[in-house]
């Protein structure tokens, strides 16, 4: 034996009996090494000593085991309890499937095979998908044999698991995703081609643009009657134009067209700040803060003045000090005409709600 | 009955789905063809002090499942006797009992009035409210529950695939159902965990989108009874979150201890003399007066006059 093969010795201080472990120095990853240098059951040399002229221990490095937990693991009684609580239904009642993953065709026998690592995020989700997929290539067929509806007639409007509130924010997300991806592309092509000098062509075009659009504004001010029709001020606000845009270090700050925008300030003012564009957006209105889904309505809550005073000064239901229910003005016994209880609970008035509707 | 008067049928049926408890007593009166047969019932509830993440599922559960009753929170000082109770008087079959302690949180589901019960620590909680999943789907629509084929091999999986089936599946027929069957429910085991996934299809041809929610179990221990009896399965490579907690702080505590020893190591072993110096061998070390550097120099080069200062040291040391 290799001098340096290491030996576990689980040593149950009961008996007074020595069992001995080996292991390979490839396990040597395993717990019980790590940090057992503190010994917890005192070994003395005697017992060592023993051990060693018995032919238990061997030259090398010896550890103390950790002693193995004994897990519950009764086959038996499994295979029993299963066979008594399953239910012998039809398959279309249970709609289970066990299947592997779909595998794409290009892959091979070994990367069949291949252990996906948990922690690769992409590859455990792909794998989860891929088993979806086949489960549902699977049933789907078997479905419709069955003459079991699967898809969703066009014209079939019912309740969804997600609302569509959140299906609204969920598109709304997406759509912000897709922009700013558009808007970083569009930046980079920009940039490519500022290198080529393409963009004094576009920038050409682009003035073209604008002249005819003025044009049309002018044409338009005119017939209507806004501006008096001289040739003069048509050069003049073109001149007027040219010297405004001569400005190319952003100096005037009256100029709105060349005053110097720092982008990170403005991006901090829409996000910190309480002024300008963000003036109204810090607050919430109706459609952030989901009064669709809670579907509390102002007017049918509203109580006259006194009662609202009478509230107020009312003890709070159930807490405080062992007030019993018949004293005070308590909470909940505001009594409206014509009602037997005080206000409805929260699922009758969501049904009656959905009743009126 | 031909598709089209199904589907009449069905919109009738998908009108009344308002009140829910009218339309269950009429489709047992009414007497369709079909009758739902399969009769289960989850009550799924939380014990006091669990988070909002469990909270949210577990009305997400609710939600996608139609099957499902809900039940204020379970304060624990009572017990699980008590939930078996509970689940009697709602005249449920299942349950889903979530468990807080700590920060951790346990999964229960049981099979409540003699079958076999099952503890998980459930990790990795996303909601159905979470932005990043797309799909949607019918809600009550009757799931195909996929397995992983791992579920086959070993007896506590089969154990625990029966239970799933049983619990997640929809009955047929169920008053609260879709009759469309839109979605897929995955189980996966990886890392001796068990991965829950739920998938819109969308095309016949396999394409499909995340709806969520989405959790990780990890398998603790079966039992033979309803919360509670003989223990059937315990997972050996179950490590309680607490235990962890403790292993890490170990871990770093042990980190700073080897430090401290080794620093006392060093000093034990360092050596006060690099090597044994006889001093006597300096007295006939020549050096050359090119080589001298420092004091060593002014034995060659003497001054011509006496300091004054020198003397008057000579004189008063004289003295």
């Amino acid at each position: 034996m290799h001098p340096l093969t290491h030996v576990a010795i689980k040593i149950s201080m009961e008996e007074n009996t020595l069992d001995v472990r080996e292991e390979n120095e490839e396990d040597s990853n395993s717990e019980s090494y790590s940090s057992e240098s503190d010994v917890e059951t005192e070994v003395t040399n005697r017992q060592l000593q023993d051990a060693f002229a018995d032919g238990l221990l061997q030259p090398g490095l010896n550890f103390i085991d950790k002693p193995v937990k004994e897990c519950a693991n009764d086959v038996g009684s499994m295979k029993d309890i299963l066979q008594e609580f399953t239910q012998n239904i039809d398959w279309i009642e249970r709609l289970d499937v066990t299947c592997g993953p779909v595998h794409p065709p290009g892959m091979t026998e070994e990367e069949k095979n291949e252990e996906f690592d948990v922690e690769d995020y992409f590859k455990r989700e792909l794998r989860f998908y891929r088993q979806a997929q086949a489960a549902a290539l699977e049933t789907l067929p078997k479905l419709n044999k069955m003459d079991v509806q699967t898809r969703r007639p066009e014209d079939y409007f019912a309740e969804m698991a997600k609302s569509d509130v959140q299906m609204k924010k969920i598109r709304e997300k997406l759509l912000k995703r897709q922009m700013s991806l558009d808007k970083s592309e569009k930046a980079k092509k920009l940039r490519e081609m500022r290198k080529f000098g393409k963009k004094v062509q576009q920038e050409v075009l682009h003035a073209r643009q604008k002249e005819k659009t003025e044009m049309t504004r002018r044409v338009k001010n005119i017939s209507k009657g806004k501006m008096q029709e001289t040739g003069e001020e048509l050069k003049k606000q073109q001149e007027k134009g040219k010297r405004r845009n001569q400005d190319p270090k952003g100096k005037n700050p009256n100029n709105p067209l060349t005053k110097k925008v720092n982008k990170k300030r403005e991006y901090k003012n829409s996000k910190f700040g309480f002024g300008g564009k963000t003036r109204r957006m810090k607050f919430n209105d109706k459609d952030s803060h989901g009064a669709e889904e809670d579907g509390f309505d102002a007017r049918r809550n509203q109580q006259s003045f006194s009662k609202q005073r009478m509230k107020k000064g009312g003890f709070k239901k159930g807490k405080g000090g062992g007030f019993k229910k018949g004293q005070g003005t308590a909470a909940g016994g505001i009594k409206k005409p014509g009602m037997k209880k005080g206000r409805p609970g929260k699922n009758k008035r969501k049904t009656m709600k959905s009743r009126r509707k | 009955m031909g598709k089209r008067k199904a589907i009449e049928q069905i919109v009738k049926r998908q009108k009344r789905l308002r009140n829910t408890e009218r339309v269950e007593s009429k489709t047992e009166k009414s007497g369709d063809k079909e009758k739902w047969t399969n009769k289960q019932r989850v009550l799924i509830f939380a014990s006091r002090g669990v988070s909002f993440l469990a909270r949210h599922l577990a009305s997400d559960l609710r939600t996608l499942m139609p099957h499902a009753r809900a039940d204020s929170k379970l304060d624990k000082a009572k017990g699980f006797f008590e939930i078996n109770e509970i689940c009697e008087m709602r005249n449920c079959n299942k349950c889903i009992f979530f468990e807080a302690r700590k920060r951790d949180m346990y999964l229960w589901t049981s099979n409540t009035p003699h079958g076999p019960s099952a503890k998980f620590l459930i990790e990795n909680i996303h909601t159905l409210a979470e932005l990043k999943m797309t799909g949607n789907c019918l809600r009550g629509s009757r799931p195909i529950l996929s397995f992983d084929p791992e579920f086959d091999n070993l007896p506590h999986y089969q154990i625990l695939k029966e239970l799933f089936t049983q619990m997640f599946g929809t009955p047929k027929l169920h008053p609260r159902s879709q009759p469309f069957i839109d979605h897929v429910f995955t189980f996966s085991i990886a890392d001796d965990r068990i991965w829950f996934r739920n998938y819109q299809i969308i095309e016949e041809d396999g394409s499909l989108t995340e709806i969520g929610p989405r959790f990780v179990l990890n398998p603790i221990k079966i039992f033979r009874g309803s919360f509670g009896g003989p223990m059937l399965y315990e997972n050996p490579k179950y490590v309680s979150p607490n235990q962890y907690r403790a292993q890490l702080k170990k871990n770093a505590g042990l980190r700073f201890k080897n430090k401290v020893e080794s620093q006392m190591g060093h000093q034990v072993r360092k050596m006060k003399d690099t090597y044994n110096i006889d001093p006597l061998d300096e007295i006939f070390t020549t050096i050359k007066p090119e080589d001298a550097k420092g004091q060593e120099k002014l034995t060659y080069y003497r001054r011509k006059r006496s300091h004054p200062k020198d003397t008057g040291e000579k004189i008063a040391a004289a003295l």
